[in-house]
């Protein structure tokens, strides 16, 4: 994960009202880390090191310890993503039900190992553990979505579909 | 108070007390990494495990604290915990640990400046397996710079996370953290914001493996060719108490002593690295005379002879400079000798920095200006007016060091005067404006005993032999003391020195280096201290 | 056999289960009604007759958990609400959230009643933002009908319910993991003393409850501590619900009383085995659970102490299945990745352990173990996790049950399926 990301001198959030809420709700500043950094990444797409200074100085926390925080989530990412993030669960329910062929298929079709981005920067294949929804496996997440017990061929009638 | 049992002894610990701090001083020894005295605790090393009768899981010794039982809970009638730290299943489970710890290890103690004061070593040797049974590929990462003082061994780094904790707590500036998490975990410091406060060197020290190393030492000698010399630190009025390591005329590094009644168990890297100002200085190690406007090497005996005649005219009116960079005893002998106006060059004040654990740098940068105004009480607020007033044309000045900067009010006194006589150990810009030069030790060369702002007085010992043809600052001034006086009391040792100084001085009476032992002893509550 | 009426999803096939107006038409929020004329200790003396045990995994008492809170602490309690649902196999509070997330909310209330909680956090994995969004429209159903803020329903109880969302962590699962989490920090588990009840978020004393165990307690509030007990076994009363997937033709969640045999899960309920293959295996509980053969799993109730006696647990109830087709070697090899995973690396044999075995298994299955492996299996599973004796209680060395729900399960596919393993040696090795 790097951390050298400097994009932008300063972060500003868009909704500064959003950010009023989320310290509202807690009793301390601290608990509006995660709350801060979803909302931050929302916006800018991924988190860079404008906005680990943003959220430390709004928390009155070290950057560090922002950071510290940011490189233990798997859904904080440290580098810009494609615009749809195809996160396609491996554990083993989805991997007894075709994942494994899921993320093969999409291998080829796309050009992308799991953890690259398509040169058009529109998908990114991610392998992911378990997403809570074995019951309807195999599942992938497409960004905030979770589409369930796709076959192949479903799979890339959605896939197609997407703008 | 509770009642522990521990392997075979039984002991009386204050409620509270954790089962590893009863064993460390009962001098039962049970491993650890993670835990530190001055850290928070958190288990994660997994080391200190023991087996505490009455709980199914092996616990760690360093967060089981120990508390009085009810009575019906009492273990034979009368043990509060009995605790087992040698029984088959926890020398097991520690050979099992250390597997663990060793899986990604490189295993380079040749080349690892850790090598010979290593607790991977150490506890290897003493409680791990033979060998590996590790088969698969090792996870190797490369070095990486944390700050311009401190490199890290990723390879090495068993994640104790001591240096984390180091500095959320203690320094407060929380330049480290751990980035990724499971195995690929690793510690970090964010790009613009390295590890570079001023206790930066101190995670180094309390790192237990060769991960995080000094790149002021890395690679420069091996710790069982060095010697150890228990001394106090001379860059502030702090007095960190620290270990000097050295070899033969050389020094090597510096680490914190502990001393809970200064600095705990760190120091400054202002301190820790210091000592290199005086390595590779030109060094006047014989006294020197100036005539003609330049200096030529002369004798102990024109020396002395020279400096006694001019001090001992008759109506002479002399200044005496004395140095809070100096020891009591060179300060109290020289404020023996002085009849005039004493005093000391203005004090050069630098930032005062206090960390989040209370750890304190003076702004005051020299060790012993306390000690200083205890043994020479008539210390003049403005020594520069009296000079003028008095119409002195004779200073005799401790010299401060390399350090002293000379303002222009100085350079214009000094200019005025007939006779100058610096004590000093090497060419400074005081030394310069002098007629006679007297070589005295350089810092570390010094012994005595220095008093620190809090009023511990602590001994000064010396690392490194004196050069030349250089002597003792005390015994300098007896000898200046004895030609101007043929009765003038003689002093065959220091320690005779610190006992007319105590007589004098009651608060520093009854003061030896034994009495001070590696601690010091405070002034607080003794007569005038 | 027959059917029991469901009680936690009796309405989940209805299109607005999730409004209030449809939850309050079933009779919901009633229990609050009650709740409030009673003391808080009478509440927890309720939950504590009905044997009420945490659906989250650990099965710890509910009513006991909560009387752990000091009653006079000047300190602010808290309610937790874990929801955050990542245990493989495991998929029940995900409908809960989605089709009866009042009845949750009530249960919320009913907890934090209990323990004297007035503000309340629902922490949600980040993964599950759509049931997010519509938790943040249920609690705000709920304020603007008195059943949160000030004065609850005109009493003078209040309550304020906070969603806070993960962001993708399996160890945040865990309750001093989730704890940190929540206080903005990474999800490394605390070291026990102190015990969240007493030093829980931000110190102050705190419960964390799963989202099924919150769900059952409007229920136990107005049909009453005896009727939960009836259902199921004594030790471990009540309905529970089911989840089973894997090689089954008809997977999902099945609201069933407590000690239902597990072969009427899978053969009745979830219609049998894709393609009507053999039953191999099973995990009754979740991935952190030792797997079952399937001579074991045709003759066990899914119970808690019946499970403990087979070497295994019920914990999540997250029965993943096994047929004739799936290679245990590999299946091995899948949760060994996810644990390594998830593996938080704050203490050594968890840290250092899963990537061993992940190392270890992916070298044998691509044939160049050796017959030292397996044995190794066994020595860094018990290394990590600890021996698997419940009459000795287990051996385990972290800091968190991690190290154990590692270790059971990877421990029991060698154990069970050595051949299996064996079979994957290059065959001059074995004969060696």
């Amino acid at each position: 994960m790097s951390n050298k990301d400097i994009h932008e001198d300063s972060f500003q959030y868009t909704d500064p009202d959003k950010v009023e809420k989320i310290f509202s709700q807690y009793p301390d500043k601290r608990s509006a880390t995660l709350p801060l950094l979803h909302l931050a990444q929302t916006q800018g797409g991924y988190i860079t090191s404008a906005i680990i200074n943003t959220v430390a100085k709004l928390t009155e926390i070290h950057p560090a310890e922002v950071m510290d925080c940011v490189s233990f989530y798997t859904m904080f990412y440290s580098r810009q993503q494609g615009t749809y993030k195809l996160q396609v669960c491996q554990t083993l329910s989805c991997s007894l039900n075709g994942a494994d062929d899921i993320v093969d298929h999409i291998t080829q079709k796309y050009g992308t190992q799991p953890g690259e981005t398509t040169s058009d920067g529109k998908f990114t294949l991610l392998k992911v553990e378990c997403l809570g929804s074995c019951g309807t496996a195999p599942v992938i997440q497409i960004n905030d979505d979770y589409h369930e017990g796709l076959s192949i061929k479903e799979l890339d009638i959605l896939l197609d579909s997407i703008p | 108070m509770p009642l522990l049992k521990i392997d075979s002894l039984e002991i009386e610990v204050e409620k509270g007390t954790t089962v590893l701090q009863a064993a460390m001083v009962n001098g039962i020894e049970i491993p650890y990494y993670c835990y530190h005295p001055a850290l928070e605790i958190v288990g994660s090393c997994r080391m200190c495990l023991v087996e505490v009768e009455g709980m199914p899981k092996l616990q760690v010794s360093c967060n089981t604290f120990v508390g009085e039982a009810p009575p019906e809970r009492k273990i034979d009638g009368k043990y509060d915990m009995v605790v087992n730290t040698h029984n088959d299943l926890v020398i097991q489970e520690r050979k099992n640990v250390l597997e663990f710890l060793l899986l990604n290890h490189p295993l380079d103690c040749p080349v690892c400046d850790q090598a010979g004061e290593c607790y991977l070593q150490d506890y290897s040797f003493k409680f791990g397996n033979a060998h590996s049974r590790f088969d698969e590929d090792k996870r190797v990462r490369p070095n990486e710079y944390l700050g311009s003082q401190i490199v890290i061994n990723h390879n090495r780094c068993i994640l104790c996370s001591r240096c984390i904790r180091f500095t959320r707590e203690i320094s407060g500036t929380s330049e480290l953290f751990v980035e990724a998490r499971g195995n690929k975990s690793k510690i970090a410091a964010l790009e613009d914001k390295p590890l570079d406060n001023l206790l930066a060197g101190n995670v180094a020290d309390i790192c237990p493996v060769g991960a995080l190393l000094s790149t002021d030492y890395i690679h420069k000698n091996r710790i069982w060719n060095l010697k150890k010399q228990p001394s106090v630190c001379q860059d502030c009025s702090v007095g960190c108490n620290v270990d000097v390591f050295y070899q033969k005329d050389k020094i090597l590094r510096l680490t914190p002593r502990e001393n809970h009644d200064v600095n705990g168990y760190f120091m400054c890297d202002i301190g820790r690295y210091g000592f290199h100002r005086f390595e590779d200085l030109d060094r006047i190690t014989t006294p020197m005379a100036r005539s003609n406007g330049s200096f030529n090497a002369v004798s102990w005996d024109e020396a002395i002879r020279k400096t006694a005649d001019k001090l001992g005219d008759e109506g002479a009116k002399i200044a005496g400079i004395v140095s809070p960079f100096h020891t009591n005893e060179t300060n109290f002998m020289l404020g023996q000798i002085i009849n005039g106006p004493t005093g000391t060059l203005p004090q050069m004040n630098d930032e005062e920095i206090i960390y989040q654990s209370g750890f304190r740098i003076s702004n005051d940068r020299s060790p012993n200006r306390r000690g200083m105004s205890d043994v020479c009480p008539a210390l003049l607020e403005d020594l520069v007016s009296e000079i003028e007033n008095q119409d002195v044309r004779m200073i005799y000045v401790l010299d401060d060091g390399i350090d002293r900067e000379i303002d222009d009010v100085w350079k214009k006194i000094l200019a005025k005067m007939d006779f100058v006589v610096v004590q000093t150990y090497a060419m400074t810009t005081l030394a310069q404006s002098a007629n006679i030069i007297l070589p005295g030790p350089a810092p570390y060369e010094r012994e005595g005993t220095i008093t620190n702002d809090g009023g511990r007085v602590q001994w000064l010992r010396p690392s490194l032999p004196m050069k030349g043809e250089s002597r003792a600052d005390w015994e300098i001034l007896m000898m200046v003391m004895k030609a101007l006086d043929k009765d003038a009391q003689d002093f065959t040792d220091i320690g005779q020195v610190m006992k007319d100084m105590g007589e004098k001085f009651p608060a520093y009476d009854g003061l030896s280096f034994f009495r001070l032992g590696p601690h010091g002893m405070s002034l607080n509550g003794r007569a005038n201290g | 056999m027959s059917t029991f009426e469901p009680v936690l999803t009796s309405n989940i096939t209805k299109e607005n289960s999730h409004t209030l107006d449809f939850y309050q038409s079933i009779g919901g929020y009633s229990a609050i009604k009650k709740v409030l004329s009673m003391s808080p200790l009478e509440v927890i003396d309720v939950v504590k007759a009905s044997n009420l045990r945490g659906r989250g995994g650990a099965g710890f008492p509910t009513g006991l958990k909560w009387s752990f809170v000091p009653k006079d602490s000047e300190k602010p309690i808290y309610l937790i609400n874990n929801a955050d649902e990542s245990e493989p196999g495991t998929f029940k509070d995900r409908l809960l959230m989605n089709k009866a997330p009042h009845q949750m909310l009530e249960g919320m209330i009913i907890a934090s009643y209990a323990i004297g909680c007035h503000t309340s956090f629902i922490y949600i994995r980040g993964e599950f933002y759509r049931e997010y969004m519509l938790l943040e429209k249920v609690v705000a159903e709920a304020y603007e009908n008195n059943l949160l803020g000030d004065n609850i329903l005109g009493s003078d109880y209040s309550l304020d319910v906070v969603i806070h969302r993960g962001a993708g962590a399996y160890i945040c699962g865990e309750e001093t993991g989730l704890i940190e989490s929540l206080e903005g920090k990474r999800g490394w588990p605390r070291i026990k003393p102190p015990f969240p009840a007493i030093e829980g978020y931000l110190q102050c004393p705190t419960v964390v409850n799963n989202v099924e165990t919150l769900s059952c307690l409007p229920h136990i509030i107005t049909r009453g501590a005896d009727w939960f007990q009836s259902i199921g076994p004594e030790k471990g009363p009540g309905p529970r619900l089911f989840c089973v997937s894997g090689r089954v033709k008809n997977p999902g969640v099945f609201e069933e009383p407590m000690g239902i045999d597990l072969k009427d899960l899978i053969f009745e309920k979830a219609g049998g085995i894709t393609n009507d293959n053999k039953l191999k295996a099973v995990f009754p509980g979740g991935s952190s659970s030792a797997i079952l053969t399937a001579a074991e799993a045709i003759d066990v109730k899914m119970d808690f102490e019946e499970l403990a006696k087979k070497k295994t647990m019920l914990g999540s109830a997250g029965v993943i299945v096994m047929d004739e087709t799936v290679d245990m070697v590999h299946a091995c090899l899948n949760i060994a990745r996810f644990y390594a995973h998830e593996s938080c690396g704050q203490c050594t044999p968890c840290r250092e352990g899963t990537t061993w075995l992940v190392k270890m298994l992916t070298r044998m299955v691509k044939g160049r173990g050796t017959l030292k492996d397996i044995n190794m299996l066994f020595e860094i599973t018990d290394n990590i996790g600890g021996l698997i004796d419940f009459s000795k209680g287990s051996y385990g060395k972290t800091i968190c049950p991690f190290g154990e729900a590692v270790a059971w399960p990877i421990r029991s596919f060698v154990e069970k399926f050595k051949d299996e393993f064996i079979k994957y040696l290059p065959q001059e090795k074995v004969a060696a």
